[in-house]
């Protein structure tokens, strides 16, 4: 996974590398460092060293690996975080925040019905209160209104 | 004179009931967040910083302000009652403190952490209060290849103290860096990586990177350590011991070891780069290396508590000299407080303690006064933050992830932002797995513009040439400087890790 993760970056490493070496100028007109001289630097540097500790990753193998987590519930945990994103763009700000503490907590605080159905009704209201009544905070507008 | 006249114009702003009452409201969140394992001040401040937003500047930045420092109080009760710092800073603390815990000493350790963070913060307080304004004046000769320097050599002791892994070190700030050019050149006017999109015309802003890595990313990688399943079985109950308060002799013992590292810590602190993790380490190795009592380190030793606790709060206080005097960072929260003050339109440097007295001398003020709420607060709320400790992560975590995203959204009320945030989550999270630094890269993305056109300006200055470096006296000390901390702070890291192991390895 480490090795996967350094090749990800390394492939991003060069695309913006190959950017900053054909789009983007080393000297202005004028003669002066243009706007491609420091991405040069930046990108030929990350390049470099991104292949040096890929190919350490590489000898190493899975010797240096991180001890074996909760891959499952991080995962859970993302995905969760990501159908929020989500909500956000098609319900707004309160209701997708109700939506997703109910699934989330059903999800990962298993059991404890009482307690998922008091958080997720108190802390939207909580945050609405927050951020909208009292700080006068932008919230995320629905796409789609909801009847209620 | 001077100095006083202005210290008591900041305490004049600092004392109004509107001001003390956020002062107090920072502190204790501060504490809050410092309680929570893996969530350090950057963290607090990068989640917190969108709720200042509809806030006057001073009250804001005194809040921020109050969270930074707060936090590093926060982060030690739980190294004392659970043997999990709060954040990396408090690490030391866990070496003597738990033991203390452990031998039914528990409340003694409390209040003797909590006089040791005041006695730090406030030591600290005192040492900006003279040294701040002597900074800004010889900051004042400072041109374009000096602040390049500077942020270079942020850059480097920063990765210099990540030890074996500096490679993912230089990574992380070079994603940093690379991140930081994307949106118009200011020189040129053309678009860099906008790729035709208007939202990145301007730049990807920190705040959501900042909020993705050290919010999302940190709890991201608590679920995959299984925090959410550990339940708090082990916390050390405090309130059952017959004595609460500390002994004569913790007092007398301890007197000098707050003195020393106050000291040690501001100066680690003001370093950029090194911060109060490393001063905290520091300090535990050189408290023992001197202590008549070397062989109850680990064991529960008084002084093995409070030198850290000490640094790591006097560091803190150090760290906001670079920020208020030269505009420079030199950790990841005095990152997230420099974005705070740029959002007001404050550009700190040399010039900002004579252009805006009220604020910076009311910040400073402010300290003073925090780090007393703080003291109290530490001692007579501790009931309460075992509470909060007591919060599992399975219920806390939805809820950093609600915050964070509703606060990112707040900033710009821009969708793209809230979405990059995801992403800095997400990549924070295999950083943080992967040995990568976070904190490498926020601080990059901060310093990454402001280096970049120092260096263009200085090239232009110099006309191509980099002898421009070895030409002005003040740039040929600040290279001295660097070299000199490359080859001191690797040693002096290496010597607080390996009084780390020595203790790990005893107990």
């Amino acid at each position: 996974m480490r090795i996967a993760f350094l090749i990800v970056v390394l492939a991003g490493a060069i695309f913006y590398t190959y950017i900053a070496f054909a789009d983007l100028a080393f000297l202005t007109r004028t003669g002066r460092l243009g706007p491609g001289f420091f991405p040069r630097l930046v990108g030929v540097s990350m390049v470099v060293l991104l292949i040096w500790a890929t190919l350490d990753a590489w000898r190493e193998g899975s010797g240096n690996a991180p001890a074996t987590g909760s891959w499952r519930d991080v995962m859970t945990l993302m995905g969760l975080a990501i159908i929020y994103a989500v909500l956000l763009r098609l319900f707004g700000g309160i209701p997708a925040t109700v939506v997703y503490l109910g699934l989330t907590l059903a999800t990962i605080n298993r059991g404890r019905h009482l307690q998922n159905v008091i958080l997720t009704v108190t802390m939207p209201i909580i945050i609405y209160l927050l951020f909208d009544k009292l700080l006068n905070a932008n919230m995320p507008p629905a796409l789609f209104e909801l009847p209620f | 004179m001077d100095i006083f006249g202005d210290l008591f114009m900041g305490l004049s702003i600092a004392v109004t009931p509107v001001n003390m009452l956020y002062l107090l409201a920072g502190a204790v969140i501060g504490m809050i967040v410092g309680t929570i394992p893996g969530f350090g001040p950057s963290a607090g401040l990068a989640i917190l910083l969108p709720v200042t937003f509809g806030m006057d500047p001073v009250p804001a930045i005194m809040m921020l302000a109050a969270i930074y420092y707060g936090a590093m109080y926060g982060g030690t009760i739980t190294s004392i009652l659970l043997n999990t710092p709060g954040e990396s800073a408090t690490v030391a603390s866990t070496f003597d403190g738990f033991p203390l815990a452990k031998n039914g000493r528990a409340g003694p350790a409390l209040v003797m952490q909590a006089i040791a963070s005041f006695v730090g913060g406030t030591v600290g307080v005192i040492l900006i209060t003279i040294l701040a304004p002597m900074f800004a004046l010889v900051s004042r000769s400072f041109g374009p290849p000096e602040y390049f320097l500077l942020a270079i050599m942020g850059l480097l002791t920063l990765i210099v103290m990540i030890g074996e892994h500096w490679k993912l070190g230089v990574i992380s700030a070079l994603i940093g860096l690379a991140l930081g050019t994307v949106g118009v050149d200011l020189e040129t006017g053309q678009g860099r990586y906008t790729f035709g999109s208007a939202e990145l015309i301007g730049g990807i802003y920190f705040i959501p990177i900042a909020i993705g890595l050290f919010g999302l990313g940190e709890l991201f990688y608590a679920f995959y350590k299984g925090m959410h399943k550990t339940g708090t079985g082990g916390i050390v109950q405090y309130d059952k011991e017959k004595r609460f308060w500390p002994t004569r002799h913790d007092w007398m013992s301890t007197r000098m070891t707050m003195a020393r590292n106050s000291i040690l810590g501001f100066v680690v602190g003001v370093i950029p780069g090194a911060g109060a993790t490393i001063a905290s380490l520091m300090a535990y190795s050189t408290e023992r290396s001197i202590s008549k009592n070397k062989d109850n380190f680990g064991k529960g030793e008084m002084a093995g508590l409070v030198a850290p606790e000490t640094a790591n709060n006097a560091a803190s206080s150090g760290a906001m000299i670079p920020l208020l005097t030269l505009g420079i960072p030199g950790s990841a929260s005095t990152a997230v407080l420099l974005a705070a003050f740029l959002m007001w339109g404050l550009r700190p440097g040399p010039l900002f303690m004579e252009q805006n007295p009220e604020l910076a001398w009311g910040l400073i003020a402010s300290m003073y006064l925090g780090n007393m709420a703080l003291l109290a607060i530490s001692i007579f709320a501790i009931p309460l933050f075992v509470q909060i400790i007591k919060v599992p992560y399975r219920v806390l975590g939805p809820t950093i992830v609600v915050i964070c995203t509703l606060g990112t959204f707040s900033v710009h009320a821009s969708f793209i932002e809230t979405y990059l945030m995801f992403a800095a989550g997400i990549i924070g999270f295999f950083m943080r797995l992967y040995g990568f630094s976070p904190a490498a890269l926020v601080l990059a993305l901060v310093l990454g513009p402001l280096a970049e056109e120092a260096l263009r300006q200085t090239m232009t200055i110099s006309r191509g040439s980099f002898g421009i470096f070895f030409d002005r006296s003040a740039s040929l000390w600040i290279i001295g400087v660097t070299f000199a901390l490359l080859v001191l702070l690797p040693l002096l890291n290496r010597m607080g890790k390996n009084a780390g192991d020595a203790e790990k390895a005893g107990s």
